[in-house]
């Protein structure tokens, strides 16, 4: 089932265009990265995905709904989350709890379903014994994994990811790739990442998505050539 | 001190501006628009300066300015996304420009009762205007419960809260106007000048003193009241202006706690 459909998109800041001729689709179940220099407007692409930018030219299309006929629920870790907005009065719990709230839970309270969610992403960031800690305590890779937990107890059909590992060491890496390839491969789930480690990521993504510079373009503009297949490895976590 | 009916108005007023000035102060302080109370209060003064222009009561031609304002306040956030304080800029000098002139096109006495707005006055509060905060509160604290949650998330980053799902920006226009109103009723009380100091100063001080949501929350209506009682208190001794007299008290406290949490 597809989640995003990317279609011919071209955008443009005023009259200079950034983007052009993207065409691309992310499935349940596809673990998608998206590469490009610095500059190659990757975010940028992601914000129109989202609907926070509008595409000049083309269209984007997200699922309504997720492969069981519910609502689809997205996940997205801007880029730079270590720069969130530290003085919020919250403690870690309450904001990875918040990210329970996009699963029906804005008018209802959270059950011992989502305090079990809860815990799990803390317990696989390694932020458990923190949870009373107020947000603004902690350092920079702390937060990271915060971001990364509350998005984990979204239980997000689609997860749209901003480097979200910057900051984080290899083991911790390899440990987030897993258990995203583990979310994509068992539990079907749609993944786009913008990374700049796609060597350490090839092993686990089905899908890469490219960015490269235009040729005999006056401006700084990308384009993508293909979205390639990338073989899938046996997932060895689970 | 509390046989006067005025006073009993004032104590009774100051118990309502309690309970909802630290809910939208926090809000106000963390999605960085501390100053957009103190630019609806310039805005304000051009309201009351309408009502005293065309003869109808000031209080409604206010709420009616303030909440346009409010959501154009929005509008402008958007189109100056980068330099959000440029709308504030513009809307508060254009607010109390519009005052001036309506006040100067204006022969009747209508400068004192501007006076009145700029300072605040306890002396002038109506039963109709405690009625009108008492129905504020309710809703104010309705609304909180029923979409905390919505709010908390929406405060904490923007983007996030639109990718799951929320209307973002009818929420903001909906705080901006909530904010507006708020600021039109207790206007005629504190003073335009310093309104955004009775709304702003208990969830600054509260900010410091607690690490979850709610308790900031909390702990800015116990301060508040504290600030408010005894302002009013000092403003009836020392015949000193309700809002100048609240605002130092609440500078007295954040000072106190700001000295406490250092040698703690």
């Amino acid at each position: 089932m597809q989640y995003i459909e990317v279609n011919d998109l071209s955008f443009h800041y005023e009259e200079e265009p950034v983007l052009e001729n993207i065409s691309f689709k992310v499935n349940a179940g596809d673990f998608a990265m998206l590469t490009g220099e610095n500059g190659a407007a990757k975010t940028t692409l992601l914000r129109n995905i989202l609907g926070l930018l509008k595409p000049s030219k083309g269209s984007v299309s997200l699922a309504n709904e997720n492969i069981h006929g519910e609502k689809l629920v997205v996940g997205y870790i801007p880029q730079q989350v270590a720069s969130f907005n530290a003085g919020f009065p919250s403690t870690v719990l309450e904001l990875v709890q918040s990210g329970r709230y996009p699963r029906g839970k804005w008018f209802k309270k959270l059950d011992n379903e989502d305090r079990e969610h809860v815990e799990k992403a803390l317990q696989s960031v390694g932020m458990w014994n923190e949870r009373n800690k107020k947000i603004g305590e902690l350092s920079g890779g702390q937060k990271q994994r915060i971001s990364i937990a509350r998005v984990f107890a979204m239980d997000p059909d689609l997860f749209v990811l901003d480097e979200p590992t910057t900051g984080m060491d290899v083991n911790s890496r390899e440990e987030f790739y897993k258990l995203l390839k583990h979310s994509s491969e068992f539990h079907n789930k749609g993944i786009l990442m913008v990374t700049h480690d796609h060597e350490e990521i090839k092993r686990y993504a089905n899908k890469h998505i490219e960015l490269i510079r235009k040729e005999n373009s006056p401006w700084r503009c990308f384009s993508m050539d293909s979205c390639k297949e990338l073989s899938k490895h046996p997932s060895s976590f689970h | 001190m509390f046989f006067y009916g005025f006073m009993q108005r004032a104590f009774q007023a100051s118990i309502l501006i309690s309970l909802i000035a630290p809910i939208l102060g926090l809000f106000l302080i963390l999605r960085r628009q501390s100053l957009m109370a103190d630019t609806l209060s310039h805005v304000s003064l051009a309201g009351v300066a309408l009502g005293l222009l065309l003869g109808i009561d000031p209080t409604l031609t206010n709420i009616f300015v303030v909440v346009i304002v409010a959501g154009l306040l929005e509008y402008l956030r958007k189109v100056y996304r980068t330099y959000s304080e440029i709308s504030i800029a513009i809307l508060m000098s254009g607010g109390m420009a519009v005052a001036l002139v309506l006040m100067g096109l204006n022969d009747s006495g209508a400068t004192l009762s501007i006076t009145q707005f700029l300072f605040g006055s306890i002396v002038t509060i109506s039963v109709q205007q405690v009625w009108m905060l008492l129905s504020l509160t309710i809703l104010i604290i309705v609304l909180y419960g029923v979409f905390r949650k919505q709010m908390y998330t929406l405060t904490f980053d923007e983007e996030t809260a639109y990718t799951a799902g929320l209307p973002t920006q009818v929420m903001s226009i909906l705080f901006n106007v909530l904010t507006g109103v708020t600021i039109a009723l207790i206007m005629p009380i504190v003073g335009a000048l310093l309104v955004s100091a009775i709304l702003i100063l208990p969830a600054a001080i509260s900010l410091r003193l607690s690490k979850s949501f709610n308790g900031v929350i909390f702990i800015g209506m116990g301060v508040a009241m504290i600030g408010m009682i005894l302002g009013l208190i000092g403003s009836y001794y020392l015949g000193t202006p309700p809002g100048a007299t609240i605002t130092l008290i609440y500078i007295g406290i954040f000072s106190l706690t700001a000295l406490l949490k250092k040698t703690m």
